[in-house]
């Protein structure tokens, strides 16, 4: 179905011909090509490039006023950002792409959508800044990132969730009206997320940004923290086998197993407790092996050497620090932590690995070796709560992983699941991600019921450690666990989307 | 030559990632300069870059979508660069370039090939170059008393664009080796166009017979290394010829023979002229696209595991190295690098045919990548590929001076 012609040359007329099309090898590009998802996916009619946020407002008037759905996209990985229902146009917001300003005295950058992780990251860099991005590669959305997801990322022990760095934003409601909020709304900059009354960041996220389906962000201040190390990073060799260093007397990553997740579990906290280290993480062995390998071969044959019992429960630190007795300080009471829970120091070419990809902890080029083994991965759990909380859920995952992995058709072990503690410990994240070969035609059901089961299970056990979702049925399951939030983030819908046009939901 | 249907698995197995348009987390330097996939950061669409060529080869192969409105001129717009190949394969096992022009292929064959990549083709078939000029002229610009190793088992290959249109190129080439005391010999009236044109461009049966011809040329005349200061013709004999036949001569482009010469202190560069700062552009077919193709007929098992093991081709094993070293032993010249350098480097705007299916974006790409070497603050963009030499030098934004690398060696001998 394609749309009205009044439609689309008004459309047409808002961003000029060159940004707009509905040509059916365009809009191949992106139609969605995932055949593990549970839901079907409708082309969209139209893919518009606005260019700025006078141009989106008038899309969004036009398709309320037309009854036609848009979807808000950037860098296009993630299912939200395809047609889910007919009658449905993507709006591409790569062409707003500007950094609006790198404020280094009050410590914020303000960005377009369109702006990217390898773009924004060493900007900011150079001027002695960082930020804390999630794993989603070099041509991530970094405002998505902060508005859209819940901004869990490997570097949180340190820092935190990229959406509490959220300050100023400005957004086009679904019904096309302007929203800038906190400090913004008042002509008093972005520095701010609040302002008088109530907090507005909720709205924006919905429970967690894009499953909100409120609207496009066109603009939004992120907070900046001083950067732990040197402005320049040194890139060495030549793809895929670059070393990315971080030249500093400041910084060392260090790396230990443990004999089991209650000894890790402790270590972790006691970190927290002694509020040392940037980075601490229980990572999953099997992403790590694939990042450390170049080929689906050679990962299949360190998979099968050995690793995965040598690496079970790996613990890795980085230090990153301000001067070199604090970094010593900090080595000293690692080791002491380590030592106490039984955590051994791993093979000097497994830890050389993580000095040599520096780039892991900032915009984490590299985890997307993930895909490789078919291109299929998706998460269970992926929740947050206190450390010892999500060492219980891990724990628990060994009781009904095999049920689906031993089919053969997904791909994952037991203890492969990654705890990331938050802001020193005060919570953490935990995230199992499994793989499977998009090519098999087998696949969909069982992502279906692996995840399902993994919700089952928390549900079950009132664990709190599953992402809440926005597809009715799960919300259907899993609000009450989380204060009903599904009957909110629905009445919020309804009310800022009366004519249900933005993203809306299945 | 592969078929569509043998990158089935590229394409299934593809998730959007964004890799295939953005530069390698290693090499960020900033917000500008960072995409590098010309064809998405001109026209933006994402069916506009190796994602999306790999969905509109999916549709095509299930038949979902048929050429036609536009898609050719899409297709043929892309400079099959291979940046999209490269930085995919940093992370998968991928083969997107392959796919494309698997794609061109099957394009071709259904009768969609654009007018002027046809007419390329007839001018080949016609007068052996792709300028329709005569081939009798190919070596007109050989000086009349020139005389060579004639029995030597190393032929100089000179390519059309160097024989036809940069004549300075082919001289200053004799000029490197034989100040470097090397035996060679040039194949005159034997010496026919290498095909890139042909089968980057989906013409295979055509590039297939002449790649034969080649092959069967430097067979007969005992030729078991090919010298060659075209970067364009280079690519093509390390990986386009092995597509098509079994290849039994080695391929040396003339700065890494150059870059021999001055290590083994049998040519020394000299100071003539006055200090430059120079920027190095790495052309496609020399950097990221030159490594060696090994066939591989084989199974692709679940997860991604190929048996019999394959011969990855992730651009690291391209030639990178030998004309920066080149560049660093004459003297005066000092060279800055730009942020999409190496497999990275972001493509002049000539590749795959772009120049002649869409003249503009050329232009357009040739300007952008002017824009970056003049950001660099170097005097003048340096390479080694007639192809991008006159993309470089030709029309569009932010003109500046361009030095061909062979010349340049040569000057200063």
């Amino acid at each position: 179905m394609s749309l009205s012609r009044e439609a689309y040359r008004e459309l047409a007329a808002v961003v000029g011909d060159a940004y707009i099309s509905e040509k059916e090898h365009i809009l191949s590009g992106n139609r969605v090509k995932t055949p593990e998802i549970p839901f079907e996916y409708h082309s969209a009619d139209a893919i518009l490039l606005p260019g700025s946020t006078e141009e989106v407002q008038a899309i969004v008037k036009i398709c309320n006023r037309y009854g036609i759905s848009f979807i808000p996209t950037v860098s296009g990985c993630s299912a939200d950002a395809f047609a889910k229902h007919a009658n449905s146009v993507i709006i591409h917001l790569k062409r707003m792409n500007r950094i609006i300003e790198i404020n280094e005295e009050d410590r914020f950058a303000v960005i377009e959508p369109g702006v990217r992780q390898v773009q924004l990251y060493p900007e900011v860099r150079r001027r002695g800044l960082s930020y804390t991005a999630a794993s989603v590669g070099p041509g991530g959305s970094v405002l998505a990132n902060f508005t859209s997801t819940s901004g869990d990322n490997h570097v949180q022990h340190g820092t935190s969730r990229a959406n509490r760095y959220l300050l100023g934003v400005e957004m086009v409601l679904p019904d096309g009206e302007i929203v800038r909020t906190g400090s913004l709304q008042t002509g008093s900059g972005w520095f701010c997320p609040d302002g008088p009354g109530p907090g507005l960041r909720g709205i924006v996220k919905g429970y967690f940004g894009i499953h909100g389906q409120l609207g496009i962000v066109t603009r939004a201040a992120i907070a900046l923290d001083p950067c732990r190390g040197p402005r320049e990073i040194r890139a060495e060799g030549v793809s895929p086998h670059q070393r990315v260093y971080l030249d500093s007397d400041c910084s060392k990553v260090r790396v230990f197993t443990f004999n089991d997740l209650g000894s890790l579990c402790d270590a972790m906290v006691k970190l927290g407790e002694a509020e040392i280290a940037s980075t601490v993480q229980k990572f999953f062995y099997l992403p790590m092996t694939l990042m450390m390998t170049d080929s689906a071969n050679a990962f299949w044959e360190k998979w099968n050497s050995g690793i995965k019992e040598e690496m079970a429960m790996p613990l890795v630190v980085h230090l990153a620090t301000r001067s070199v007795e604090e970094l010593e300080y900090e080595e000293t009471i690692l080791g002491d932590v380590a030592r106490e829970n039984g955590g051994v120091r791993v093979r000097p070419e497994i830890e050389s690995w993580w000095d040599e990809h520096m780039d892991f902890f900032m915009v984490f080029g590299v985890l997307q070796r993930v895909l490789r083994l078919g291109g299929g991965w998706a998460p269970i759990k992926l929740g947050a709560d206190s450390i010892r909380h999500m060492c219980e859920v891990g724990e628990s995952i060994s009781s009904y992983i095999h049920d689906y992995t031993d089919t053969g058709i997904l791909f994952d072990a037991p203890e492969s699941f990654q705890i990331v503690p938050m802001e020193y410990g005060h919570s953490a994240h935990i995230e199992l991600l499994f793989m499977y070969d998009r090519t098999n035609p087998s696949v969909r059901p069982e992502v279906g019921k692996f995840t399902a089961r993994a919700r089952a299970s928390d549900i079950a056990d009132h664990f709190h450690a599953e992402m809440p979702g926005c597809l009715n049925q799960t919300a259907e399951q899993l609000g009450p666990l989380y204060s009903n939030y599904h009957v909110w983030l629905r009445r919020i819908k309804e009310s800022f989307d009366t004519n249900n046009v933005a993203n809306p939901m299945l | 030559m592969d078929k569509l249907k043998d990158f089935e698995y590229t394409m299934d197995s593809c998730n959007h990632c964004g890799q295939c348009k953005w530069i390698l987390a290693p090499k960020m330097k900033g917000w500008d300069f960072a995409e590098i996939c010309p064809i998405h950061q001109r026209y933006g669409f994402d069916a506009y870059s190796g994602q999306g060529l790999l969905s509109i080869a999916k549709e095509i192969l299930t038949g979902k979508l048929q050429y036609g409105d536009g898609l050719e001129e899409l297709l043929y717009t892309c400079t099959c660069c291979g940046a999209c190949d490269v930085n995919c394969k940093n992370v998968r096992d991928m083969e997107v370039l392959d796919t494309i022009l698997a794609l061109r292929d099957d394009c071709a064959k259904n009768g969609e090939l654009p007018k002027a990549h046809r007419e390329t083709a007839r001018r080949i078939a016609g007068t052996h170059n792709i300028y329709g000029l005569p081939h009798g002229e190919r070596f007109a610009w050989m000086p009349k008393d020139y005389e060579d190793d004639g029995n030597a088992d190393t032929a100089l290959f000179i390519g059309c664009a160097a024989a036809y249109k940069n004549s300075d190129t082919a001289l200053a080439a004799v000029k490197i080796l034989r100040a470097g005391g090397v035996k060679f010999r040039l194949l005159r009236e034997d010496e026919r166009c290498c095909g890139a044109s042909l089968w980057r461009t989906g013409q295979t049966e055509a590039a297939a017979e002449l790649i034969e011809r080649n092959i069967e040329t430097f067979r007969r005349l005992g030729i078991k290394t090919v010298i060659t200061a075209c970067a364009e013709c280079f690519g093509a004999f390390r990986s386009g010829y092995p597509r098509f036949a079994r290849t039994e001569f080695e391929t040396k482009h003339i700065t890494e023979v150059a870059a021999e010469l001055i290590s083994s202190g049998r040519i020394a560069p000299k100071a003539f002229r006055e200090p430059l700062m120079v920027t190095y552009h790495d052309p496609c077919m020399l950097g990221r696209l030159s490594e060696p193709y090994v066939p591989w007929n084989g199974i692709i098992r679940p997860f991604g595991l190929h048996e019999p093991p394959k011969t990855w081709r992730r651009g690291e094993n391209g030639v990178y190295d030998a004309p920066r070293r080149v560049l660093g032993a004459i003297p005066g010249v000092e060279l800055t690098e730009m942020t999409r350098n190496y497999e990275d480097s972001f493509c002049c705007g000539a590749g795959g045919g772009a120049t002649e299916a869409n003249p503009d974006f050329a232009a357009r790409t040739a300007g952008e990548r002017r824009r970056e070497a003049m950001s660099t603050g170097a005097e003048a963009i340096v390479s080694c590929c007639p192809f991008c030499r006159q993309s470089l030098e030709g029309a569009g934004d932010n003109p500046m001076p361009y030095l061909d690398l062979t010349v340049l060696l040569a000057d200063s001998l």
